[in-house]
């Protein structure tokens, strides 16, 4: 029996520096938004819409840029939110959302949550 | 650069309404469908995780005959029980269960490579991959399970099972004093990944 793709996205990520917070043997989510982050960039990797390990590479740079502006206090790091500024990167770049429908989606976002 | 990771006030509710926007966004283009999220998180909480282990743990302390034939013929065993498919699968096929007894404590490393029992224990803490761990596991365990608030006592053998691309082993922990009355899926609560790779002990609730 082949090994299950999800099983290969998340090992790829075990010891590396993206390796993604867990506990007790599961992945650990703080809220519901870092679920669906999750669920929908290993589903589009699963769907052949990008590359994992193209977007492992959008995250490492991500996570890379926050700790280089980030040097000492690291008291407001979330992983997910650099998980989520990858995805969003990764979904244009492949051309499955134009820029300006990120644009809406930033714009939107603005919006709601003020 | 600064201005890039400046934090706003209200930085939860605005990841949540991007994910929200992106989502539905993703699913009016018929990219993804409103149940993706569920199914591919599936996989993870309730087909491969630390919940099989737990349940071939607490059935082995209720079943002695079930518990000797996990230790002679593990995926056998395993087989017997209800649990999700692809347990024998890439990861599954080659696991060999050792068992914690009186005088017997039992410790899985894996000095060289990922070998980590994944359907069964879940995913691997962050400290299993550092190399420190690795070598000190292997060279003195004690001092390590000490650190890991488990001292064995000097009368109590400690084996060391260092996992490879053929064999990946899990540990059977002793059934804690004290769980008598417990069922079988109360008892599997008290199965931790940890006391699955014998850095800690089942304790009863």
């Amino acid at each position: 029996m082949l090994t299950q793709f999800e099983h290969f996205a998340v090992t790829e990520m075990m010891g590396s520096a993206d390796s993604p917070p867990r506990a007790n043997g599961t992945l650990c989510f703080g809220s519901d938004w870092e679920r669906t982050s999750f669920g929908i960039a290993l589903a589009l990797a699963k769907e052949g819409y990008f590359e994992w390990d193209d977007f492992r590479d959008e995250l490492i740079a991500s996570i890379k840029a926050w700790e280089d502006a980030n040097p000492s206090d690291h008291s407001s790091w979330n992983y997910y939110e650099q998980f989520l500024t990858a995805l969003e990167s990764a979904v244009v770049k492949t051309n499955l959302l134009t820029a300006s429908e990120m644009r809406e989606i930033f714009d939107l976002s603005n919006q709601t949550s003020q | 650069m600064s201005e890039r990771f400046k934090y706003r006030e209200d930085r939860e509710a605005y990841s949540a309404a991007r994910v929200r926007a992106l989502e539905a966004l993703l699913i009016k283009k018929g990219i993804i469908t409103d149940r993706t999220v569920d199914t591919v998180l599936e996989f993870f909480e309730t087909k491969m995780g630390p919940f099989n282990g737990a349940k071939i743990v607490a059935r082995a302390w209720v079943d002695p005959a079930f518990r000797e034939r996990l230790i002679a013929d593990t995926p056998k065993a395993i087989a017997e029980l209800d649990l999700p498919d692809g347990m024998a699968g890439a990861e599954g096929e080659h696991m060999r269960a050792v068992a914690n007894a009186p005088g017997v404590h039992n410790l899985i490393i894996c000095t060289l490579c990922s070998c980590y029992p994944w359907p069964v224990l879940g995913l691997p803490p962050y400290w299993y991959k550092d190399p420190t761990f690795r070598s000190r596991a292997a060279r003195e365990p004690r001092a390590v399970l000490a650190e890991f608030g488990l001292p064995i006592a000097e009368d109590i053998e400690v084996k060391v099972w260092d996992s490879s691309a053929q064999i990946r082993w899990f540990v059977v922990p002793e059934r804690p004093a004290g769980t008598e009355g417990l069922s079988e899926s109360e008892l599997e609560t008290l199965v931790t990944p940890e006391a699955m790779m014998g850095v800690a002990v089942a304790k009863a609730a």
